[in-house]
């Protein structure tokens, strides 16, 4: 059973404001025209995009023990594409440690992950912190 | 001004560090484009650690352009400590390791982001793919 699933719509306005967050333009992500004529047949998200996902789910999962000495080791498998809807999956592997997952509409794994948690958040919350999970 | 193409640069290379200033507009605008309303809600001055890490990708980018149709292959992150809104950060990146197989140059590229103390924010590895030539695919 999943810790937390996270669910995101893509779609390519999303993925065109991550490339202005980002400063990463590649053509791939953000020319429609461009992509089309790759191997992937239209844009695809960045990777980086869906590690943001994979990092809120991580987040939501264990909270600061994440954000403050947590670990990732993440590969892209598939693309994913303006229209899917995602899940974000964190499969427990014991107290510290995860599997992830990045699902789209057809159950196909279009990102894997291990992640682990710090035993413990290397600071205290500061005003106005708690710490989920 | 020109820069080189990332696939061109030797194992080895340095990228400049770079520094940025994790301002409210850029903050709020990562976080609108990653919908992440989880960080903030933990610690309302909390900036994610993979905006950081985005940052660092984003000084590599700004030194070395991508080969149309390069590829994201694999990513590692370590979140040392949680940087906050205001701070003032340093990216750091350097390409490790550089292969070739099948038309494709497998680089990987060692990112780093610290504050303006030098202590280590986040860390992490990039593995990319790059068609060969620096071609289009």
């Amino acid at each position: 059973m999943a810790l937390v699933e996270l669910v995101r719509h893509l779609d390519q306005a999303k993925i065109d404001r991550y490339a202005q967050v980002s400063g990463d333009h590649n053509p791939l992500h953000v020319d429609p025209a461009f992509a089309a004529r790759t191997q992937f047949g239209g844009t695809v998200a960045h990777g980086m995009l869906l590690l943001a996902y994979v990092s809120e789910a991580l987040a939501r999962a264990w909270g600061r023990r994440w954000l403050e000495g947590g670990r990732l080791r993440a590969r892209f498998r598939l693309p994913a594409r303006p229209g899917d809807a995602l899940t974000v999956r964190v499969l427990p592997r014991g107290s510290a440690s995860c599997l992830v997952e990045v699902l789209d509409g057809k159950g196909q794994v279009l990102v894997s992950a291990e992640a682990e948690a710090a035993e413990t958040p290397a600071s205290p919350p500061r005003k106005g912190g708690d710490t989920p999970g | 001004m020109s820069v080189p193409r990332l696939d061109q640069l030797p194992k080895g290379h340095r990228f400049a560090p770079t520094t940025y200033t994790l301002d409210d507009a850029w903050v709020d605008a990562y976080l609108a484009a990653t919908e992440d309303v989880t960080t903030a809600a933990l610690e309302p001055q909390a900036v994610p650690p993979l905006a950081v890490l985005a940052l660092a990708v984003r000084a590599l980018l700004e030194q070395a352009r991508l080969p149309e149709g390069s590829l994201h292959l694999s990513q590692e992150m370590a979140c040392h400590r949680l940087p906050r809104r205001g701070e003032t950060v340093t990216a750091e990146a350097a390409i490790v390791s550089r292969s070739e197989r099948q038309g494709w140059a497998l680089l990987g590229v060692e990112l780093s982001v610290r504050d303006s103390e030098g202590e280590l924010l986040v860390s992490g590895r990039a593995t990319l793919g790059l068609p060969a030539g620096g071609g289009k695919p």
